[in-house]
This record gives C-alpha cells, sequence and structure tokens, in this order.
C-alpha cells in the first residue's frame, strides 16, 4: 500500500491538487478530505495533476465523478492533467475520458476554466 | 503581691493555656476531619471509579467503547474537581482523536475560530470545534503527553506559552491536567482535564490521583480495543462468507452447449471478493449471450450489485440481438440503485451461430481479443466504444456504445477477462500484464477453449506467487470449432 501525497496550490479562483503516489482505498480518504474541504469553503475550480500518480484504483476514480458532478453544479468543474500511460488507459477503458475533462498540461486545464 | 492574686493569676495562665490546648485540639481535630473527609472521598471515588469501570464489562460482554470513555471522564472529572475534560484516543495512523468531551473543553492547539461569536450554542460549537481537530502524536501539549508518555501538570496556565489564551471568559483555561493513557509499554491516549471548579489551580495530587485513574482505566481500554477489533475480524469475515456464497450461486454451475463452438470459463475470487461475474445465455435459437462484468464495490454490497446486474441482463437478453441495446437498458434499469462513485464494467458479446458472427458491445470494460486460428498466430483487439455502466448521464451513456461485429473462422478463439487478470500483481509489485496474456493465449488457442483458460489461470496463479490476490480474477473464451 503506498500513501499519496497532495500538495495544494492556489491559483486565483482555482485550485491545483499536485498528486503524488496511489489512489486506492486505502489512500483515498485524504483526497476525499482535500476535496470536501475546498468544496466547503466555496471552492469548485479543481485541476488535479496527475504526473506523480503512479496507480489510481476503479473505485477512486468513480468518486472523483461524484466530485466534478457537484463542482459542476457549482459552476465549477474537476479536470484531470499529466496522466500518465497507463494511467490514461485505465480511464479510457472505463469510459471516464467521455465524463471527466483531460488535459495534456496543468497550464491547459487552468485555462479551460473560462471567466 | 499576696497569695490570693498570685493564685488567681496562676490560674488565670492556666486557664489560658488550657484554652489554647483546647483551642489547637479542636482545630487539629477539626483539619483531621477534613483531611479524613477527603481521604473518605478519595477513596469512594477510587472505589465507584473501579465499581464503574467493572460494570462496563458485566452483562451481555459487548463492551461499547464511547460509554466506557464516557465513564471514566465523568469519575476523572469528579476526582479532580475539574469543570472540564477530554479523553483523546490514538486512532488510524499518528492521529489522537477526542472520543469523549464533558463540559466546556477549549481546543488546546488554539486555532482561533471565527463562527463562536454566530454559534447558538456555545458549548457545541466548542466541542464540535475539538471533536474536527485531531491531534498529531508528538505535536502540541496533548502529542507530546501521548509521544512522551509523562503527564503534565500546569498550575497556571494563563501564564504558560504552550496553552491558548483565548479572550472570551467561558474559553479561558486558567489551570490544567494532561495524563497519559498507558498499557504495558503503549501510550493508547491521553486524559486531559481543565480548571478546577472552586477556581483553585490544579496541585500534584490532582495529577497522582488522575494518573492512578487512568492507569486503572487503560486495562480497560485495551480490552475494549481488542474486542472491538474482534468484533470487526468477526462481521468481516462473515460478510465475506455472505458474499462468497451469493457470488458463487450466481456463477453458472454448467456451460450450456453451443452447437459448432466451444465455450470455457474461470473464476478465481480475491481474499476480500470483488464482484466478478459472468454467464453464457441463451437468446433464441441460433444466438447466445456471453456475459463477463466487474462490480466496482466488494463484499456484500458488490455481490449484490453483480445479483442485480445478472438478472437484467438475463430478462433483457431473451429475443435481443443486439448487445448495446441489452446494455442500454441495464444502464437505464440499474442507475436507480446505485450511489454515484459505484459502476459496473460490463463486456456482452452475442454469438449468431448460423451467421457465424460475434457482435460484441463494451461498456467500459477490458476488450476482447480474437485470435486466429489459420495458424498465422494473429491476434486482435475488437474495438468498440462505450462507458461503465452506471457512469455519466444516461443519454451520454446510449451514445457512446456501439455493436462492433466480428466473422469466426474454424478455430478462432475470443478471450475475455476481468483486470483482475491483467492487473494481477507479484510480491515485486510487478504486473503480469496484456503481453503475458497474449503469449498465453496464443500457445494454447489450438488445443481448444478450456485448454486457453486452464493455461490462462496456470501462468497467472505461477506469476503471482506468494503475493496476496488483490481482485477477482474472472475469464471467459469462445472457440469455433475447426
Amino acid at each position: 500500500m503506498k500513501e499519496c501525497v497532495i500538495h495544494r496550490e492556489e491559483h486565483g479562483h482555482l485550485d491545483i491538487l499536485h498528486l503524488d503516489g496511489s489512489l486506492d482505498a486505502y489512500s483515498f480518504p485524504r483526497l476525499e478530505a482535500a476535496l470536501n474541504q475546498l468544496r466547503e469553503t466555496n471552492r469548485n475550480r479543481v485541476v488535479l495533476d496527475c504526473a506523480g500518480l503512479d496507480y489510481i484504483s476503479s473505485a477512486a476514480l468513480g468518486a472523483l465523478i461524484g466530485f466534478a458532478r457537484r463542482a459542476r453544479e457549482q459552476n465549477g468543474d474537476l479536470k484531470l492533467a499529466k496522466l500518465s500511460p497507463k494511467i490514461f488507459n485505465i480511464v479510457e477503458l472505463l469510459g471516464f475520458h467521455k465524463i471527466l475533462e483531460i488535459h495534456n498540461e496543468v497550464d491547459q486545464a487552468v485555462k479551460s476554466f473560462v471567466g | 503581691m499576696n497569695t490570693e492574686s498570685a493564685l488567681c493569676f496562676l490560674f488565670m495562665l492556666l486557664s489560658l493555656a488550657l484554652a489554647g490546648a483546647l483551642f489547637f485540639l479542636v482545630a487539629r481535630n477539626r483539619r483531621l476531619r477534613a483531611m479524613r473527609d477527603a481521604m473518605l472521598q478519595e477513596k469512594e471515588v477510587i472505589y465507584s471509579f473501579v465499581h464503574d469501570v467493572s460494570e462496563v464489562f458485566i452483562g451481555d460482554g459487548s463492551a461499547d467503547m464511547d460509554q466506557l470513555l464516557k465513564r471514566v471522564l465523568f469519575y476523572a472529572l469528579r476526582t479532580a474537581k475539574a469543570g472540564a475534560g477530554a479523553i483523546y484516543l490514538r486512532g488510524e495512523g499518528n492521529k489522537l482523536e477526542p472520543r469523549a468531551i464533558t463540559g466546556i473543553f477549549p481546543p488546546l492547539s488554539g486555532r482561533p475560530d471565527p463562527g463562536i461569536d454566530r454559534a447558538v450554542s456555545k458549548s457545541q460549537h466548542v466541542e464540535d470545534m475539538v471533536r474536527r481537530q485531531p491531534v498529531v502524536f508528538g505535536e502540541g501539549l496533548i502529542g507530546t503527553v501521548a509521544d512522551l508518555g509523562t503527564a503534565e501538570l500546569i498550575a497556571d496556565a494563563e501564564r504558560d506559552v504552550r496553552v491558548p489564551q483565548y479572550a472570551e471568559d467561558f474559553l479561558k483555561v486558567r489551570s490544567l491536567v494532561l495524563v497519559p493513557m498507558r498499557f504495558q509499554q503503549e501510550v493508547m491516549g491521553v486524559l486531559a482535564v481543565v480548571n478546577r471548579v472552586d477556581g483553585a489551580s490544579f496541585v500534584q495530587s490532582d495529577l497522582n490521583l488522575l494518573q492512578s485513574l487512568a492507569d486503572q482505566a487503560s486495562v480497560s481500554v485495551h480490552f475494549v480495543r481488542l474486542r472491538e477489533a474482534l468484533d470487526a475480524k468477526q462481521r468481516l469475515d462473515r460478510d465475506l462468507e455472505i458474499a462468497r456464497k451469493i457470488q458463487s450461486l450466481l456463477l453458472p454451475k454448467h456451460l450450456p452447449r453451443i452447437p459448432g463452438f466451444e465455450v470455457a470459463a474461470s473464476n478465481i475470487p480475491a481474499l476480500e471478493v470483488g464482484g466478478d461475474y459472468y454467464d453464457v445465455i441463451p437468446i433464441d435459437e441460433t444466438h447466445w449471450g456471453l456475459a463477463i462484468a466487474d462490480v466496482s464495490g466488494k463484499g456484500i454490497s458488490g455481490a449484490i450489485m453483480m445479483a442485480i446486474c445478472r438478472s437484467i441482463i438475463r430478462s433483457t437478453a431473451v429475443g435481443e440481438t443486439s448487445p448495446s441495446e441489452v446494455l442500454r437498458a441495464v444502464n437505464r434499469l440499474m442507475r436507480a440503485d446505485f450511489t454515484e462513485d459505484m459502476f459496473v464494467s460490463i463486456l456482452y458479446m452475442v454469438l449468431d451461430t448460423e451467421a457465424s458472427t460475434l457482435t460484441v458491445a463494451r461498456a467500459g470494460h477490458e476488450r476482447p481479443i480474437l485470435f486466429r486460428g489459420d495458424g498465422s498466430r494473429a491476434s486482435e483487439v475488437v474495438e468498440s466504444p462505450g462507458v461503465a455502466v452506471g457512469l455519466g448521464l444516461p443519454e451520454q451513456f446510449d451514445r457512446t456504445l456501439q455493436d462492433r461485429s466480428v466473422t469466426l473462422r474454424a478455430g478462432d478463439v475470443v478471450v475475455a477477462c476481468t483486470d483482475g487478470i491483467t492487473e494481477a500483481m507479484n510480491a515485486r509489485q510487478e504486473e503480469w500484464g496484456v503481453e503475458n496474456f497474449l503469449e498465453a493465449v496464443s500457445v494454447s488457442a489450438s488445443e481448444g477453449a478450456h485448454s486457453v483458460i486452464n493455461n490462462l489461470q496456470q501462468r497467472v496463479v505461477r506469476f503471482i506467487g506468494e503475493a496476496p490476490q488483490y481482485d477477482d480474477m474472472t475469464l471467459i473464451a469462445l472457440r469455433k470449432l475447426p
């Protein structure tokens, strides 16, 4: 079991969460807490920088959809950036790329938030 | 001076001495009585404490940690005449969680809270504040007591830099005692009390008494914790047993015979039972449905989702030769029972034995692989777009999903699996991967569907070796007889 270290970077009205490690049932609650905290403070524009992510369980991906949906209800969104080929495979296989916005670079994801 | 007045003086002196002695005796007596009362009170406190702690274990044998801690805290406050207190227990990782709070116990980590003025119930608000702030082992007053395992008496807390100084009167910490709760060599938590009700400062004897209370309580806490762990393990074992039973009931006992074809399948459940499923369903005289699915939940909830999924596929499959139509129906009917992080990846294929075609619809599942039986050992991935059942909006699901057909020739083998196979890991955290999968199939494809399944299963089990199996491993293979 590996941990996931989350480093938050404030970027005006949006937040970039840099993920480092693995996201599975064991480590997901930490990201969940971070996302919940953002939502509680009405910060609904989030980019997950997945460059340092070496594994994500399908259940963790499922939970991200819920956050994205709630963020969209508040005019925000949850977007993914810098996925490794391996993680993109999982995302693509399950069809998550049809539901979550995915960008090659963090900058692109940041710019895609308009207004 | 005559003898009479001398005697009178002596008498007066004597009565004065006597009165002094009497006064001294009465005062001493009173002091002794007060001491005796205090000792009796302490004795009573300890007796009733020991009695109360033992009470927790009497009865049906189910010991409740929160109730135990509440009692311990009640007696701790009574012993030390403290106005408020809390018990922190070591939880997950390096955190100490407040498990019992009595009175207005101010946060000792001293973070300002702007909401306090607006709060309707101040005491509830303070308690919520404390409960929301677990203490990190080794940090702050509580964390340090837990880390070092030594008690701390801060008689004059208003002059101590380690204690937060609040402006609000009801949050002021005037005096404070913290004692570790130890069992054998391990610190399990910290008992903290603040502010004597009589306004005096805590003294060393308060600390001593609290420490002996904490020592007594720690034994009970240790055993309740053991019992909780045991109960949780038994519940989990029971859950797993039920989940396994459900799963084994849902998987087909025998696969039907399909004219001109051979079909084989296998399922190796993981220790935690992952929620995989496969099925072979007669649709009409010349059509057969082959399903393989992976539910995102584990344990009982996963098994129940799987049961629902199986029933819906079975009931919609009959008479329907388009696999994407079946999956659309499954998505429509299942969504209602899903929480937002639940989903099922399903591969559903319809075999037409007359036309010798296989039509595939893929809802977020691993793609099936077709191995040509013409001796070329060529393999191709059968591609079709789709998202997992339960993900996104229904319109999105319906729009994305498409049927794709392939023609099967003599000796061709189609193999499908769940991610438990390709993502199987060995002790060195290496993945088995698609390459190994393809290799295993290509060497056995000419020997038939059963041989393909056996070979895959053997190889992946050998690869995993001693490492624990994290996910269910499910396989299904179809071969057109030469």
